[in-house]
């Protein structure tokens, strides 16, 4: 069953707020309505596999470090038809989520670990090993870090074998809106890896949407 | 038994009888007097019996029997009879004028108030209880004159009313308080006359100087920060205490006029109660006060939504202690008076405003359907707060994404509620629509079904600037990643023509929504930048115009973004926006592109420079657009904005200026 993360507070799409002193930006590549494609590996000792994804902000909220959206992963051999689950997201803003996960199962070590795989992290291990990053400034770091934990399944019951059990460690790119993650699931194979880039619908160059909730 | 015939019309009816009897000259003073009580005994507390009494002209006969008797007291041969008749006139009056604003007005309409006030000073103190009880019960009433403390002599007056031994005299001096003091200058003008210092001396005395004194207190201090801090004052004692004990008084209404003095401290400054234990007991009493069957269980709710409002601590205090659960409670115990209904799901509102918990939890208990259900109410009042309630539910991103709302059983109501009398029912319920048509599922073609669009596009319309920018707001909100049959259905009300004069409504913050509505529609597959080229390019021309003139900055924004939007289609979108963007050749007007790189405001940048990110995109075309693009300065322009302290458009501005560099290479070869 999807698990609720309980200590989120109202998520609102807010346009062009300006973030605190030392939290990453807003990026419009990463902001509601935005899509990205690509692949995510599920690889185990049996068999090699990889699915294509599609996810889809659809709420973001900086001054919370929340966002949310949805994943579909076609050609999935269990199920006849693609699946689509809903998501909510961490930012780690240092304000409001370090770097430390301190939930859903995964360690201090964990968190390191997987936080490594990604390039654009290591001029920030130094810090973030003595205390989570809370004193690192961001506000001028081309790469997001966030955790994605998926709630529930959007189109298909619980009992299409597939879990969500787990959380997605994420590097997004401020540049070119390329994603980067790891699956963290202590009971499934890991480092599966996810590969998305921005889509742009096939145009020309890129567009985007708004919407303000009242 | 044999009963008696129905009395044929001709005959008076018992009611006219009474009425005739106070009229005639010939009716001795002493039965005058009977006929009084018995007037005074049917219509206390029956207001059908009240509406009947005045239907026959009742409150002027009373009214001038009183003034008789004032005229002959202390002398003429009914001594014996002068002061009862006196009190049980002057106790008709007041009954009449209790609870009933037709009686009020008859009251008032008679020349009842000088009379009364004038005998404010009688000797007999049974005179001046009836007196003041009465005059009270008109200034419960929003029609009662209002009473002037600006004026000397009137504050002179009211201070010696409530400097008065008689509570029921000290009584109204609160009453007149509460009633007129509202703005800052009559708080300060209390202030300064040393009325706060008497009004604490009552809250030491009997029951109704308790109420009277809290009551009006709480006018006096309400949103006035100064005045706040004057009470809190060393020369006023331990008034704040003494406050605070009252909120433990055996009398709910004492309780709750304590809570609502406290309220206001509150809210005038964070310095004041911050102590947590305080404020959770706040929300215990109100809380608890709920419960009260009487008018105090319909005022609580109202205490607490003005103690949460906007406050995320105290709402979740009050989510701690269970509140969400017990206001759903209540509304499922059965019908309620509109006003009670109106105050629950007003604080219900509040509490759902900011925490995603609140709303979870509302959610889950039936009390939803209750709330659809209500949106039909007769009352406005409940009609819009059942609207806010809605509006603010469905503020949670995660729930839409869920699809909770996009059913027949909310939109129905919802969509009927377009077309409602009540301006403020209006407006909630298009607050409620805006987020509800947000919707990221298939189903906004629901809404679409149900007449939705239609009633929107009607209200795009309106005379009132309100009512236009909420409309456009919601089918903004509709507009947003919509499939392109829903789309082509939106635009069989929304034409061309229409969307043009929303973009050029006097009001900017239409303009705005307006514009954000085109950018979500040029959003999505290649083929929905074609709908901005309609009207034979109309569309477009006016959202170029709206950038050369508009001086709001969201405006600009907006048609930068739907600018851009386009610059992602094809070479003849892109060439389309070169044109609104470059005056024609020969023109000296510059390029208000420049204007809005280096404008203060970092999202105005960001959008302009997405326009240049697609307009340099590798394509056919984009070499001439880059040579367009350098003569204009646009690129020396990119080439300053390569540190931009906002890391966005410092990102884009590379990337632009990376890709016209390769056609600048090009071009030299």
């Amino acid at each position: 069953m999807p698990v609720r993360v309980v200590e989120t507070s109202s998520p609102s799409q807010v346009s062009g707020t300006t973030p605190g002193n030392n939290t990453p930006p807003p990026c419009t590549l990463l902001s509601v309505g935005q899509g990205f494609s690509g692949t995510q590996n599920v690889s185990s000792l049996q068999k090699d596999e990889a699915w294509r994804v599609n996810v889809q902000i659809q709420g973001i909220d900086h001054d919370h470090g929340y966002l949310c959206g949805t994943m579909e992963a076609l050609n999935v051999p269990m199920a006849d038809t693609p699946v689509v689950t809903f998501w909510e997201g961490e930012i780690v803003d240092t304000k409001n989520y370090t770097f430390f996960t301190g939930k859903w199962g995964a360690t201090t070590e964990d968190d390191i670990k997987h936080w490594t795989k990604f390039q654009s992290f290591s001029p920030l291990l130094s810090k973030v090993e003595v205390d989570g990053g809370k004193t690192l400034d961001l506000s001028n770091y081309p790469f997001i870090f966030m955790r994605w934990k998926e709630q529930y399944f959007v189109n298909v019951g619980t009992d299409c074998g597939l879990t969500i059990a787990g959380f997605y460690y994420v590097c997004f790119s401020c540049s070119d809106g390329s994603i980067n993650g790891f699956y963290y699931d202590p009971n499934s194979s890991p480092f599966q890896k996810l590969e998305l880039k921005s889509t742009n619908d096939g145009r020309s160059g890129f567009s985007f949407s708004t919407y303000e909730l009242q | 038994m044999p009963t008696s015939a129905p009395p044929p019309s001709n005959y008076p009816t018992r009611s006219e009888d009474l009425i005739g009897r106070l009229n005639s000259v010939l009716t001795p003073y002493e039965t005058k007097l009977k006929t009084l009580r018995e007037l005074k005994n049917q219509i206390i507390g029956n207001r059908t019996k009240k509406l009947a009494f005045l239907k026959l002209g009742a409150v002027p006969s009373v009214v001038s029997i009183l003034s008789s008797a004032v005229a002959e007291n202390g002398g003429g041969s009914n001594l014996e009879f002068n002061e009862p008749v006196i009190i049980q006139s002057a106790a008709v009056i007041g009954s009449f004028a209790c609870g009933l604003d037709a009686g009020v007005k008859a009251v008032l309409d008679a020349g009842a108030f000088p009379l009364l006030f004038g005998l404010i000073s009688h000797p007999n103190e049974k005179v001046v209880d009836a007196s003041a009880r009465s005059l009270k019960m008109i200034y419960q009433s929003k029609l009662a004159p209002k009473y002037d403390f600006l004026v000397e002599k009137n504050m002179d007056f009211l201070l010696s009313l409530l400097n008065s031994k008689n509570e029921n005299v000290t009584g109204l001096g609160g009453s007149i308080i509460t009633h007129s003091c509202h703005t800052s200058i009559e708080q300060e003008t209390l202030s300064e006359a040393g009325v706060i210092k008497m009004l604490i001396n009552l809250l030491r005395g009997s029951l109704i100087q308790r109420d009277a004194s809290l009551e009006s207190l709480g006018a006096i201090i309400k949103e006035n920060p100064g005045v706040i801090s004057k009470f809190m004052g060393p020369e006023n004692g331990r008034a704040l205490n003494v406050v605070t004990e009252l909120m433990k008084d055996r009398y709910p209404r004492t309780r709750l006029l304590a809570c609502m003095c406290l309220i206001h401290i509150r809210n005038a400054s964070l310095r004041y109660l911050q102590d947590a234990g305080i404020k959770t007991k706040l929300i215990l009493i109100l809380f608890e006060l709920i419960d009260d069957p009487g008018q105090v269980g319909d005022e609580a709710p109202f205490a607490l939504s003005s103690l949460i409002a906007e406050k995320e601590d105290l709402q979740k205090i009050a989510f701690d202690s269970n509140i969400v659960d017990k206001l759903c409670n209540h509304l499922e115990k059965g019908s309620f008076q509109a006003k009670r209904l109106q105050g629950i799901f007003l604080a219900l509102a509040d509490l759902c405003s900011k925490l995603e918990f609140c709303r979870d939890r509302f959610l889950s208990l039936k009390a939803f359907n209750f709330l659809t259900n209500v949106l039909t109410h007769d009352s406005p009042e409940v009609r819009a707060a059942a609207c806010i309630c809605l509006k603010n539910i469905s503020r949670s991103v995660k729930n839409l994404s869920a699809g909770h709302f996009m059913n027949e059983t909310v939109i129905t109501p919802l969509v009927r509620l377009l077309q409602d009398t009540c301006t403020s029912v209006l407006i909630a319920a298009l607050g409620a629509i805006s987020n509800i048509v947000v919707d990221f599922t298939v189903h906004k073609s629901k809404f679409i079904h149900c007449g939705g669009v239609k009633q929107l596009v009607q209200l795009s319309k309106s005379m009132d600037s309100t009512i236009r920018v909420n409309a456009v707001w919601a089918l903004k909100n509709l507009m947003f990643l919509v499939n392109s049959m829903c789309k082509e259905e939106i635009l069989l009300e929304l034409s061309p023509s229409m969307l043009i004069s929303l973009i050029c409504d006097p009001e900017t913050s239409v303009q705005e929504q307006a514009l954000a509505l085109v950018r979500n529609l040029v959003d999505g597959p290649m083929d929905s930048v074609e709908y901005v080229f309609a009207e034979e390019g109309l569309l477009l021309n006016a959202i170029g115009r709206q950038l050369q003139s508009a001086s709001k900055v969201e405006v600009l924004i907006q048609g930068m973004y739907v600018l851009s939007n386009v610059a992602s289609g094809n070479e003849l979108h892109k060439e389309a926006v070169m044109n609104q963007l470059f005056p024609p050749a020969g023109s000296d007007m510059q390029t208000i592109l420049i204007k809005f790189l280096q404008s203060t405001d970092s999202r105005l940048r960001t959008a302009s420079v997405w326009a240049l990110v697609n307009l340099t995109l590798t394509s056919p075309g984009a070499n001439i657009r880059v040579m367009k693009l350098q003569s204009a300065g646009i690129v020396c322009q990119l080439k300053n904005m390569v540190n931009d302290p906002c890391l966005d458009v410092k990102l884009r501005a590379k990337t632009a200026l990376g890709q016209s560099m390769m056609f600048g290479d090009s071009s030299m070869g």
